[in-house]
């Protein structure tokens, strides 16, 4: 009953012809340095940045910022001495509740805003980026667009099921203001770029 | 109860109207810096305004190729002409999971639906996630605003809040302690939850899918822990296409907080393997707004709250004072159109600053449609005796120059020899908190008279 109504009471009410406008982006040109734009907007936002120097491996970088991690998961196949939990799309997602770290393959990041795109393919539960107490996101120097029209341009020709941009860790400033980070999320974001 | 009324209320407390002033206009600075940060700013918004102009007026072709597409993506897709159709719709997806147990994270539609004292009635446990929302309904109070909804209470009131429900150690107000507290009581229940309800930010024709941003991640670990996903949205949550986004999410949370993006901006387009996801497209009075030409464009509205943080009356009177879902300057050019009585003081809790239409990222011209649903009300709802019968003396004045001159002498006369008493009398409501101007001798003309001669 509703969807009838609904659709012939639009109908008989809408305005008429107003033509769907075209985003020009060259409103939107500037010289900036991507990598710089994103790896500080990153840290605004509450992230941290590890630029991975040549020495230097991702389990160095992980075993250095988390020490007292047990259960991790890698989905980004980095890591080879650290032991991870294998996870399938048959994990039951109420299993990673004591996950203390995921490692994920971020797609891109944007530099207006810190964020990074990743999607299902590159985690097969769709809980884990949240579940989980703190969140690695590996990212390619490379690749970081301007700005968030780009990014839908990226992600344009992809299998549409379950993706998220994330900028920062979880967060909330519900009580009088107050940044608090932590809130029903990642209590940490940290970017590691290769 | 007027909302002049209730802004008494809120008034009483001095300190508090202070701070929360103070604290939704440091968000309305942060929101500045964040706009003023991004080259073609205000390019972005005519073309957000633009785009939801367009979706007005092709709504019904958009609901229908978003459904179709929703469809084929494998969710399924109700629709709901009124809050109690919308909460009986969802009253049967439950009973079919046989869910119990209900995590929601914010959705300003389900409050509008009055969802959870109907789920609750059933015997369903329904939790508000966001933090600020979980404080208003252990309170048992309503948000005060749409993007920060205890923003009304003191860390000190939490506090005691927390003791109560959760049996936390008293904190003095420490809000890490708090929010990690809430943190361990919320996890519990999205482990254990049948069913996440959460809002949608954007839903898109092209592809069928939703967007829904939160700063929590509560939206996420409610949908993805849960077997059941649902869904519910106003008509006007649809946008065109995909790519749309980029314009909505760059200028959503820099308007809401000042953030560049919300920290989770999640795109559902097809259910997890195994688990069921419902979408709940409602009307409840939005198609009627549609047909009022002049009001029309507050339905672009995108949920943001710019308006309420920069508003000088909301910032000093408080979210509840407007006894509406939506409060502030929004609110006050939506409410009128669901109930004019009810709601027929709102459109008259402004200054017509026109701040609110000046950081309105879809560019809804609010204070104008304020003025508008003055000139509606004043023909159709019954007005106080009073501001009717100074209104009526002051047209006559107006409107007759020997008698404007006369009053004008009288006024200065009476402004400088009457007692206080009588000046600050009751039908002075301008005084009641601040003293009238100094008054001069003469008025413009005769000063501009005696200037010439000079």
């Amino acid at each position: 009953m509703g969807r009838e109504a609904i659709l012939k009471s639009i109908k008989e009410n809408k305005p008429t012809g107003i033509p769907l406008p075209e985003i020009d982006l060259n409103n939107f040109i500037e010289d900036i340095n991507l990598l710089e734009e994103f790896k500080e907007k990153a840290q605004v936002v509450g992230g941290t940045i590890n630029e991975l120097e040549s020495s230097e491996t991702i389990e160095d970088v992980i075993k250095k910022q988390y020490p007292n991690a047990k259960e991790i998961v890698d989905c980004s196949k980095k890591l080879t001495s650290l032991t991870s939990i294998s996870i399938s799309e048959e994990t039951n997602p109420k299993d990673l509740q004591n996950i203390d770290l995921a490692i994920i393959q971020g797609e891109f990041g944007v530099a207006e805003n810190g964020a990074v795109w990743i999607s299902e393919n590159s985690f097969p539960v769709r809980v884990l980026p949240f579940i989980t107490n703190d969140l690695v996101l590996v990212l390619e120097k490379e690749k970081i667009c301007q700005h968030m029209h780009e990014g839908f341009q990226l992600i344009s020709e992809r299998e549409r099921t379950f993706g998220v941009f994330i900028s920062g860790p979880s967060k909330t400033a519900d009580i009088e203001q107050c940044l608090v980070v932590g809130a029903q999320g990642a209590m940490s974001l940290s970017v590691i770029l290769i | 109860m007027a909302h002049a009324e209730k802004a008494t209320e809120f008034n009483k407390d001095e300190a508090k109207v202070n701070w929360h002033d103070k604290a939704l206009w440091y968000v309305r600075e942060k929101r500045d810096k964040s706009a003023h940060g991004v080259i073609g700013w205000e390019h972005l918004r005519d073309v957000a305004s633009g785009i939801k102009a367009n979706v007005l007026s092709n709504l019904d072709n958009y609901l229908i190729e978003f459904e179709k597409n929703a469809q084929n993506n494998g969710i399924k897709v109700h629709w709901a002409s009124d809050a109690k159709e919308h909460n009986e719709i969802v009253s049967k997806i439950l009973a079919d999971n046989n869910a119990k147990k209900v995590v929601k994270s914010k959705s300003m539609l389900t409050e509008e639906c009055h969802l959870n004292p109907h789920l609750e009635a059933q015997g369903i446990e329904v939790v508000d996630t966001d933090l600020g929302e979980y404080i208003v309904q252990i309170a048992k109070e309503t948000p005060s605003h749409i993007v920060l909804p205890a923003i009304h209470k003191t860390k000190e009131e939490v506090d005691e809040l927390f003791q109560e429900h959760l049996g936390t150690e008293p904190s003095g107000g420490n809000p890490e302690y708090l929010t990690n507290e809430a943190r361990k009581h919320l996890r519990n229940k999205f482990l254990n939850a049948d069913a996440a309800i959460t809002g949608v930010n954007f839903a898109i024709a092209e592809t069928g899918g939703i967007v829904v941003c939160t700063n929590e991640g509560n939206a996420d670990m409610g949908s993805h822990l849960a077997n059941v996903h649902i869904a519910s949205m106003g008509i006007e949550k649809i946008i065109p296409k995909e790519k749309n986004l980029g314009v909505f999410l760059r200028l959503l949370a820099r308007s809401a907080t000042g953030q560049p993006i919300t920290t989770y901006s999640s795109h559902f387009n097809k259910p997890a393997k195994g688990k069921e996801m419902h979408i709940v497209i409602v009307d409840n009075g939005r198609t009627e707004q549609l047909s009022r030409e002049d009001f029309r464009a507050s339905l672009h509205c995108i949920r943001c709250g710019a308006c309420m943080n920069t508003c000088p009356i909301y910032r000093r009177s408080g979210g509840h004072s407007y006894d509406a879902t939506i409060p502030g300057p929004i609110g006050s050019i939506l409410s009128p159109g669901k109930d004019l009585t009810k709601h027929s003081s709102l459109p008259f809790a402004s200054t017509l600053c026109g701040s609110c239409s000046n950081v309105c990222p879809v560019k809804i011209n609010i204070h104008e449609q304020l003025y508008k649903w003055r000139q509606v009300i004043v023909k159709d709802v019954k007005q106080p005796v009073v501001k009717k019968s100074i209104l009526k003396v002051a047209g006559g004045v107006l409107a007759n120059r020997k008698l404007y001159n006369f009053s004008g002498r009288m006024a200065r006369f009476m402004l400088k020899y009457a007692p206080r008493f009588i000046v600050y009398s009751k039908l002075n409501a301008w005084g009641k908190a601040r003293d009238l101007p100094e008054v001069k001798g003469q008025n413009f003309d005769q000063w501009y008279k005696v200037k010439r001669k000079k």
